[in-house]
């Protein structure tokens, strides 16, 4: 019975599997077809565009691709945005399937000799002959030419800046100051007396996103930012410690914890397990004064305070001299690159060339709340109310550190702020201690 | 007849069994020995990278002093994950099999209530529970502020593992829950009926009838909870993200060393290294899977 009933639906079990096989065939197939392009030079066909996402700079891409869709009707642009801690694994799985034409590229710096093993993934990939060689391109002239010789690698451009942010500073809720009759600190101990007024007054001094961890970091890199003020205090320290002519656990080092402590300290309860997400909102709600944040962020305060109230930003006031406080420090933004591998050449460098164009480039910034990456732009008023801080620009720490890739973890960034209660359970001298510790055995 | 059934021929027994061992020696055996071969060279994400053969440096690397610390945490933290979600997840849902096994008004009502976790999915579930444990207004939050207390949950360093043990039991609950009924409906009536009439109370009937003859089900609860648990990396990185300390498990490692980088650091990827923790948990999870089959085959056995 068994036998008949096996043989009777055989006919029936082949023509399914048949038409499963076809299907799965056509799928693949569809699936791995070319994204088109031309050979005539005119931009056609698909373009496949992936960035690492964020609501403003999303707005700001979505913008250009819409324009330039406009202007070239033949090209499609598949835009795909992808959060910062799945954008590695993103734009792996992307190269490898030579499906990228135009991708953001992080960590495009010559790596200095005390740290050669430690070069980034992107810089490697330039240098292997992964990215597409834009030094002759005419529309890279338009970009300022320290922020092009900031990126490049051994001499050459391989991608387009995007903007700069500023990511040492505080937003501030100009009516809870002004309320309390406090004023913009220049100082540390200026900074303090303004913490100290708020908690007297039962107002919650800071609003942090610790759950995601690197915004807890932000504190840090302020601090580093007024405790070494300059590009080349800070390389200096980067190399001292590669050479272990520097501790971790040295006086000012240990003072860098000790402020990023400080700030987390006092943060409204909760803020450990708090979403970077969550912040603007609280913010915009009154819900504590300040937070130390990246003008990237400004677009998303500024829509959640929906002009209920003024806002301001200064830079953190990690040292107790006000010049070593005047400036913000930043980095260039989602840098463009073009992978030797993609499909449609001609229509990234076209969307490139688009996009460096001051008309189309000042949309972009106005989406994304960047600083403008070309001199000559006009800036929002945001920007403009900043501008005594950017005039001389000064790259922020993590731009100059490179990362041990033998050390442990409390070794990373450094400096070890993860391990600072309430994100961990150490104090800034055990932090420090547990750093140093890693680093040392590391070699 | 009984002998060939359901195949009369061996032919489709051959096709069948061979295109399941070439599906297996495909998609399993090789890229296993392919990861095994990955985990002696410095591999990176990036294609078009040299890739150099380095022996078992990143063998040497994961159990050197630089980081020990990292790799002793993430067992540890793997290995209390595990255990913990295992034994919960068994004592609970054999509560729970037995409760639904009883002729319950809406018995099965409360099945798809219970199985209902399953379904969601990683994902949603972490979602959900990132939700009910959200620090601003979340409903744990606002019932804490009730008694006037306060917590950061998945930002506690105390408490981020013991919040996310929960939730992976409560997401696992069902398919142990169905195990354990499947067991129970096995159970002959006759055997209880025969230990009632000796005497026996509710809980010897149960210590004595029910949990031996439930055996087997105990060994594929334990072996699937184990290995769920010791492989689990998803939730906990939708629960409390990549680089937390406090809740960083082997496969998490393997995953942000092979793919993710950690955010704000120039540290690349590296799968290489990344391959070489996946072949040390491999043992882990063989050692402990192996160890706990033959205790509870030997108490099988016995019984």
């Amino acid at each position: 019975m068994a036998t008949t009933r096996l043989r009777g639906s055989t006919v029936i079990r082949r023509l399914l599997t048949g038409v499963a096989v076809v299907a799965t065939i056509g799928v693949l197939a569809a699936c791995s077809s070319s994204s088109g392009g031309s050979t005539d030079g005119k931009p056609s066909g698909k373009l496949q565009l992936l960035v690492s996402s964020s609501d403003a700079t999303d707005a700001g891409f979505r913008a250009i691709n819409a324009a330039f869709e406009k202007k070239y009707p033949d090209v499609d642009v598949v835009f795909s945005t992808v959060s910062n801690d799945n954008y590695p694994a993103t734009k792996s799985s992307r190269l490898t399937a030579g499906n990228l034409d135009l991708f953001v590229v992080k960590g495009m710096f010559e790596t200095p000799s005390y740290a050669k093993d430690s070069a980034t993934d992107d810089a490697r990939l330039a240098a292997a002959g992964g990215l597409v060689d834009l030094t002759k391109e005419s529309f890279l002239q338009k970009f300022t030419p320290t922020l092009l010789k900031s990126q490049a690698i051994d001499g050459k451009q391989y991608s387009v800046p995007t903007g700069v942010s500023y990511y040492t500073g505080v937003f501030y809720n100009k009516k809870i100051f002004s309320d309390n009759g406090l004023k913009v600190p220049t100082t540390w101990s200026e900074f303090t007396a303004v913490v100290d007024t708020l908690k007297a007054k039962g107002i919650t001094p800071f609003g942090m996103g610790g759950k995601d961890s690197w915004p807890a970091g932000l504190p840090m890199l302020a601090s580093v930012a007024s405790l070494y003020p300059n590009a080349a205090d800070k390389q200096q320290l980067a190399k001292d410690l590669w050479t272990n002519k520097a501790k971790l656990t040295d006086p000012t080092e240990v003072k860098v914890l000790q402020q990023t402590e400080y700030v987390l300290q006092n943060s409204q309860q909760g803020a450990a397990g708090a979403d970077y997400t969550s912040i603007p909102s609280g913010f915009a709600a009154g819900n504590f004064a300040m937070t130390v944040d990246g003008t990237w962020d400004q677009p998303t305060i500024d829509a959640a305070v929906a002009k209920k109230f003024d806002y301001g930003y200064f830079p953190f006031p990690g040292s107790d001299d006000a010049a070593d406080n005047a400036l913000l420090n930043g980095k260039t933004e989602l840098q463009l690159a073009i992978p030797t591998s993609a499909k449609n050449k001609t229509a990234a460098m076209a969307w490139l060339k688009f996009f460096s164009q001051k008309k189309n480039y000042e949309l972009f910034l106005e989406k994304s709340g960047f600083s403008s990456a070309q001199p000559d732009i006009s800036t929002s008023t945001f920007l403009q109310s900043i501008s005594k801080y950017t005039a001389t620009y000064q790259p922020a720490w993590d731009q100059i550190w490179f990362a041990n890739n033998k050390a442990g973890q409390d070794a990373v960034f450094p400096f070890n702020y993860p391990a600072l209660k309430p994100l961990g359970s150490d104090t800034p001298e055990q932090a420090a201690q547990a750093a140093q510790k890693a680093w040392t055995a590391a070699g | 007849m009984a002998d060939t059934f359901p195949f009369p021929k061996r032919t489709p027994v051959r096709v069948t069994f061979g295109i399941a061992m070439l599906l297996l020696g495909v998609f399993g055996f090789v890229p296993a020995v392919g990861v095994l071969v990955a985990s002696l060279t410095d591999l990176r994400g990036l294609p078009g990278l040299p890739i150099n053969f380095i022996g078992i440096q990143n063998y040497i690397d994961f159990f050197s002093p630089a980081k020990w610390a990292d790799s002793a945490n993430a067992l540890t933290n793997t290995i209390i994950f595990a255990f913990a979600s295992t034994v919960i997840q068994i004592v609970v849902a054999l509560a729970i099999a037995v409760l639904l096994n009883r002729k319950l008004k809406g018995r099965n009502f409360y099945r798809a209530v219970v199985f209902m976790p399953t379904i969601l999915g990683v994902t949603v579930t972490g979602l959900v529970w990132s939700l009910i444990f959200n620090v601003s207004g979340g409903p744990a939050a606002s019932v804490l502020s009730l008694f006037g207390a306060h917590s950061a949950f998945f930002g506690d360093p105390h408490l981020a593992l013991a919040l996310v043990i929960l939730v992976q039991v409560w997401m696992v609950l069902g398919v142990s829950v169905i195990i354990f009924l499947s067991g129970l409906q096995a159970v002959p009536e006759d055997l209880q009926e025969a230990a009632e009439i000796d005497g026996a109370s509710a809980w010897q009937r149960f210590r004595n009838v029910t949990v031996p003859l439930l055996a087997p089900s105990i060994t594929a609860n334990v072996l699937l909870g184990i290995v769920n648990a010791l492989q689990s990396y998803q939730l906990i990185y939708v629960l409390s993200g990549p680089n937390n300390r406090s809740t960083q498990v082997l496969s998490l490692l393997v995953y942000v060393q092979g793919f993710g980088g950690a955010s704000g650091t120039t540290l690349s990827q590296s799968q290489g290294y990344a391959a070489a923790v996946s072949m040390v948990q491999f043992v882990l999870v063989g050692i402990v899977s192996i160890i706990a089959l033959i205790i509870l085959r030997r108490r099988e056995a016995k019984l």
